[in-house]
């Protein structure tokens, strides 16, 4: 047996060459649950960072009321939010009502930037914007306002929002979308909801959502979202490029019955569709060994390890002669995994003892290895922690790692990491890369793309 | 602005494509929902078998497939038989996918040479919807006018004998009972793929970086800078 330290290094090795190393790799990590929830909205009013003396804040730090003259423009009452707007959704939204509009209803709301002259309008200084109720106008970063709509008074309900997807500012008055304004690359996050109030005893209300909404947010959202859809489903696609794609992860994985029953169907059908063959050589690639493929997945599924291992041996023994590879480790893992499921523990523990004890202390494997022999803590392993690995799921990562082996063994593979991944999965790696790509490049403003909500996303309850 | 595009190797791209996590659940998912939605029946329950992803009852993709083939080879009246009989709602609040079906059921008259049946059905069936609704009334018409050409293949609405004509009526009862079902209508996989060429163009806006333009072998194309 060799020394741990040689073992390390060879790992070490390997790490270049042993593809089965991959899908070690993206398993650790996987199973970590990265809901990290940023907690920092805008909950309430700043009242440190205000106009102090101009205006005052209420207790519960939701309204502000000014109790003074207004003398001149730079005695304006303005208060940001505790936090800024966040970056991490489509839409930021928030509302004001207005309970009174005072002397002279110089009310305004708007977003402002971190360093706003916290004396002025939002909207007369640069990086900031506001929709003004004494004249209905617009203000982005001027003194000089545009026609925009109607003005606001007494009772009314105003809401301003972010549209990060369509870089849009848009505003709304009792419950009607009023109309939106570009938000231009000067207007970066941070942005803070603002407020302002600026003559005797005007009082405005502010809700960041701890109320209610008066407008639809959820609809309007949900209309942007289609407008978005729509003109995606509007780009063309050849024909039957879906049936390919499918097919060729049928291909990839040794699905072979799928296959078979999809190609038989796809004959029938009127008219047959023929799925161009132009790329012949990928296709003999994939079809590399799929009766051996689907054998071993289909045993590896059913928790037959033993024979698995010995098919291998018989038909691909260079993918299981090195004993520290990862494919033996995980199949090894995974023939404990078995046991363990069966109830036969005294047998899991000598099979421990024998085979994985060897891959302790090594980094790539220890995670697993400790997941392994934690299962036998369990009464109920199932519903412990580790009990993703008696999970479906688990077994599928082991026949995908064989899978991806035996295909890297065909000598007309031309670069051995083609074997990890299928066209789809390539295809859906471009496009999160893309719009992760294109996020990170907009100051990563708007809402991250993730698979699984489009996956989830138009199913009716 | 050109110059200010941030230039991404393919050395850098590749290594933010392998960073990204893509969970073999969910692309079996996707290829389960893309054989559902396109009626695999067969090809579905082997998926399910061999990836063990689960499904919806397949019981509802075999009888959306019979109504579908019925109309794909011509049998209308089979086809409205056995909507009805999935759930009578369907036709009945959907008046256009009816006159469609009926006008489908001409043309095949047609096609097979049966005038006066045609005449008859026509005259009967067709016409009295067609005095509710302009747009079919103009339908039949064109319809009806396969009846006045000996070589219908070569006369203008020709069109309507051809096999694309049976595949867009199949598409839309297809449709409708998936609606019916509460079922999305469209496969995710093709709108995926439209999002795919859809983020590009937006990144290129930004970036210059290594694209995917054949989407059928998915190779990756070094930057065009």
């Amino acid at each position: 047996m060799m020394s741990v330290s040689n073992c390390k290094k060879k790992i070490e090795d390997m790490k270049n060459e042993d593809l089965a190393l991959y899908f070690l790799q993206q398993q650790i990590g996987s199973n970590d649950d990265d809901s990290s929830v940023d907690s920092s909205v805008p909950t309430e009013l700043n009242t440190i960072n205000s106009s102090g003396g101009f205006a005052v804040v209420s207790r519960d730090k939701l309204s502000v009321k000014y109790t003074n003259v207004n003398l001149h423009g730079h005695d304006v009452g303005v208060i940001q939010s505790n936090n800024p707007a966040p970056t991490n959704t489509m839409i930021y939204y928030f509302e004001i009502f207005v309970k009174d509009a005072g002397a002279k209803g110089h009310i305004s709301i708007g977003f402002t930037s971190n360093n706003f002259k916290m004396r002025r309008q939002p909207g007369w200084e640069p990086n900031s914007c506001g929709y003004h109720g004494d004249d209905g106008l617009l203000y982005c970063g001027h003194a000089k306002g545009e026609p925009f709509g109607p003005t606001y008074t007494s009772g009314d309900i105003v809401g301003a929002g972010i549209n990060y997807a369509q870089r849009l500012f848009f505003f709304t008055k009792n419950a009607q979308l009023v109309g939106t304004a570009y938000k231009d690359n000067t207007m970066n996050p941070p942005l803070f909801p603002t407020i302002a109030v600026h003559s005797l005893n005007e009082e405005v209300h502010v809700n960041f959502g701890q109320k209610p909404f008066t407008f639809d947010l959820k609809e309007f959202e949900a209309q942007e979202r289609m407008k978005q859809q729509v003109k995606i489903e509007e780009i063309p696609l050849p024909p039957n490029l879906s049936y390919g794609i499918v097919r060729s992860y049928l291909l990839h994985y040794g699905y072979e019955d799928t296959l078979d029953s999809f190609d038989m169907a796809s004959r029938s059908t009127v008219p047959p569709i023929c799925i161009a063959q132009e790329n012949g050589i990928d296709e003999q690639e994939i079809t590399y060994a799929l009766n051996h493929r689907k054998t071993l997945r289909q045993l590896i599924r059913d928790g037959e390890i033993d024979t698995a291992f010995g098919k291998l041996r018989e038909w691909y023994p260079q993918i299981v002669e090195d004993n520290t590879s990862a494919t033996c480790f995980l199949l090894h893992s995974q023939k404990f995994i078995e046991l363990v499921r069966v109830g036969a523990l005294e047998e899991a523990v000598r099979y421990g003892r024998t085979e994985l004890s060897t891959f302790f202390g090594l980094p790539v494997f220890q995670d697993l290895v400790k997941d392994c022999v934690a299962l036998l803590a369990y009464e109920r392993p199932l519903e412990s922690s580790v009990g993703y690995l008696l999970k479906d799921s688990q077994r599928e990562v082991v026949a995908d790692t064989v899978n991806a082996m035996i295909l890297s063994t065909n000598p007309n593979m031309k670069e051995s990491k083609n074997c990890l991944h299928s066209y789809l999965e390539r295809l859906l790696r471009q496009l999160t890369a893309c719009c992760l790509e294109r996020r990170s490049l907009s100051g990563d403003q708007g809402e991250a793309f993730q698979l699984q909500r489009v996956l989830s996303a138009g199913k009716r309850a | 602005m050109a110059a200010s595009k941030k230039v991404i190797t393919r050395e850098e791209w590749e290594k933010k494509l392998n960073d990204v996590k893509i969970r073999k659940e969910d692309m079996n998912k996707l290829v389960m929902n893309f054989l559902v939605t396109e009626g695999f029946v067969e090809a579905a329950e082997k998926f399910r078998k061999e990836s063990g992803t689960e499904h919806i009852d397949l019981a509802t993709i075999t009888d959306r497939m019979a109504v579908k083939k019925a109309v794909q080879s011509g049998n209308v009246e089979d086809a409205i038989e056995k909507v009805n009989d999935l759930n009578p709602e369907i036709l009945d609040t959907n008046p256009q996918l009816y006159f469609h079906l009926q006008q489908q059921r001409l043309i095949e008259l047609i096609r097979n040479g049966k005038i006066e049946e045609a005449l008859e059905f026509a005259q009967e069936e067709l016409a009295p919807r067609g005095e509710e609704n302009q747009s079919f009334l103009e339908d039949l018409e064109r319809t009806v006018a396969l009846l006045a050409f000996e070589d219908v293949s070569n006369c203008p609405v020709g069109e309507l004998l051809d096999i694309s004509q049976r595949l867009k009526t199949a598409s839309e009862v297809n449709a409708a009972i998936l609606t019916s079902q509460s079922h999305e209508k469209d496969p995710k996989l093709p709108s995926l793929l439209k999002m795919l060429i859809w983020a590009q163009n937006q990144l290129d806006e930004k970036a210059a970086y290594p694209h995917i333009k054949d989407l059928s072998s998915a190779k990756l194309e070094d930057p065009v800078i």
